[in-house]
């Protein structure tokens, strides 16, 4: 072993000489002498490097860079600016303000890129509207229903939804609109969330959470979890009814209960894959039974 | 420009022809496939110019690396390994030209290069890297984001294995 350490040290030319004349004396050095020699021969494909970039010139055109940065000459710029504004003015006010929507029905998720590659992903029975005209100056997007937001950096971003604005400049975060359910993670950066009259910084990892107007800071989450973009729902103490729902959104049915409390706090999760199996994953812990009926289901007190 | 971007065109080139042989060599040790390691490595730079403004520049070479790897993995499994000698390169004694230490030396050379077909692939770039392209254990570290004693760990392996295919031992 001590051996291999001499000649880890020696190949990499850090042998003192005195370790040299030791190594030398070594039956097997002379072997080593030669694998080293010859295997610094073997010859490698030569790149033409101009050629080479040439041709990645090519492949790079095909693609988009995410932050390219483009550079003006000013002062030549200034007597075509004068005519681009007019022409552009009255382009811009005969054609309007055209407003994109992009909407995601039951149980579907899409992915969308907005106009500064910034990605928005939808999830179940949500919609984001935008304009894109109005894109590069100011960065709004209106919000309701659930999407994850990947930002790219530039102008404030802003995220409207009927309970509260999220604004940032660059980073990744969650925001969850529902009926009554506000609900916004960190996943990187910082994100600033405008809710009623309360401004609130929300660090990495952290979750702004309001259920009917009762405002949660406590809790925290997993960043390395993206939960719904892995197919997956997951709750910490959260009423009953808006798990069923997220049921509702991800599997397309509706759902019916008799005699329960839907107050009652749910922790825990269930994927998208299966109907059977995501309502037992929330009715087993809390001793419930269901029924399916078609697109209806109805759930029940546990009888013994 | 007050700091350099990899999103300028100017500075990404200077990062492409300083690294694109490097990243080409180390495609070709993983793949041992001539016409596909530059190719792989084409596909690392374009990962780098799209992501370019995600990047530090710090680290922008073991991401390159990092990359290329993974599309390797991704793409060229099970390839057969190919490895030539460069042409007319001396022989280790180049006073002896005695046709029998001649014939010693080039047999030697083959098992060489079986030997080193039978390496694992994380083995024989680490070898490679180091032998060929002349870098250091560190650098190679810096490059595939792995510690130096785990550079120093494979080289060390790769050392053993071939010493024991070639002496029989």
């Amino acid at each position: 072993m001590e051996e291999n350490n001499d000649f880890l040290k020696w190949i990499n030319g850090e042998s003192s000489d005195k370790e040299l004349v030791r190594l030398k004396e070594k039956e097997n050095f002379k072997t080593l002498e030669k694998i080293a020699h010859y295997s610094s021969q073997i010859a490698t494909p030569k790149i033409d490097i101009a050629h080479a970039l040439k041709a990645l010139e090519v492949k790079k055109k095909k693609t988009v860079n995410s932050g390219k940065l483009i550079l003006f000459r000013t002062k030549r710029l200034y007597k075509y600016a004068a005519a681009v504004v007019l022409l552009f003015t009255s382009v811009y006010y005969l054609t309007l303000n055209s407003e994109t929507t992009l909407k995601t029905e039951f149980a579907q998720r899409q992915r969308f890129n907005l106009p500064d590659n910034s990605e928005v992903i939808l999830n179940a029975n949500s919609e984001i509207s935008y304009t894109k005209e109005d894109w590069n100056r100011t960065r709004n997007i209106s919000l309701n229903g659930e999407a994850y937001f990947k930002v790219q950096k530039g102008e404030k971003f802003t995220v409207q939804t009927t309970l509260g604005d999220i604004s940032v400049l660059g980073t990744q975060f969650n925001v969850k609109k529902r009926a009554h359910y506000f609900e916004v993670k960190t996943y990187e950066g910082l994100v600033r969330v405008h809710y009623k009259n309360t401004f609130i910084e929300l660090p990495k990892g952290a979750v702004f959470k309001v259920i009917n107007g009762v405002i949660d800071l406590n809790t925290t989450f997993n960043i390395q979890r993206k939960t719904w973009l892995q197919k997956e729902s997951n709750f910490k103490s959260t009423p009953l009814q808006f798990v069923l729902e997220e049921i509702e959104n991800q599997f397309d049915c509706t759902i019916e209960t008799k005699n329960i409390n839907l107050s009652t706090l749910y922790s825990g999760g269930f994927s998208h894959g299966d109907l059977n199996i995501a309502l037992q994953s929330v009715t087993i812990p809390l001793q419930l039974s269901y029924e399916i009926k078609g697109k209806k289901i109805t759930l029940y007190n546990y009888v013994r | 420009m007050a700091y350099k971007s990899l999103c300028s065109e100017r500075f990404f080139n200077e990062f492409y022809v300083t690294h694109i042989q490097a990243a080409s060599n180390f495609a070709y040790y993983k793949s041992g496939d001539q016409s596909a390691s530059l190719d792989l490595a084409q596909e690392g730079f374009i990962k780098v110019w799209e992501n370019c403004s995600k990047i530090d520049i710090l680290k922008a070479k073991s991401y390159l690396f990092t990359i290329i790897n993974n599309l390797f993995l991704n793409t060229i499994k099970h390839q057969k390994v190919v490895f030539t000698y460069a042409k007319n390169s001396p022989y280790l004694d180049v006073d002896n030209q005695s046709p029998e230490y001649l014939l010693e030396e080039e047999e030697f050379k083959d098992k060489l290069k079986s030997a080193i077909l039978e390496l694992t692939e994380k083995e024989r770039s680490v070898f490679l890297m180091h032998r060929i392209d002349g870098k250091k254990y560190k650098e190679i570290a810096v490059l595939l984001e792995i510690s130096q004693k785990a550079v120093e760990k494979r080289m060390s392996a790769a050392l053993k294995k071939l010493r024991i295919k070639i002496d029989g031992i």
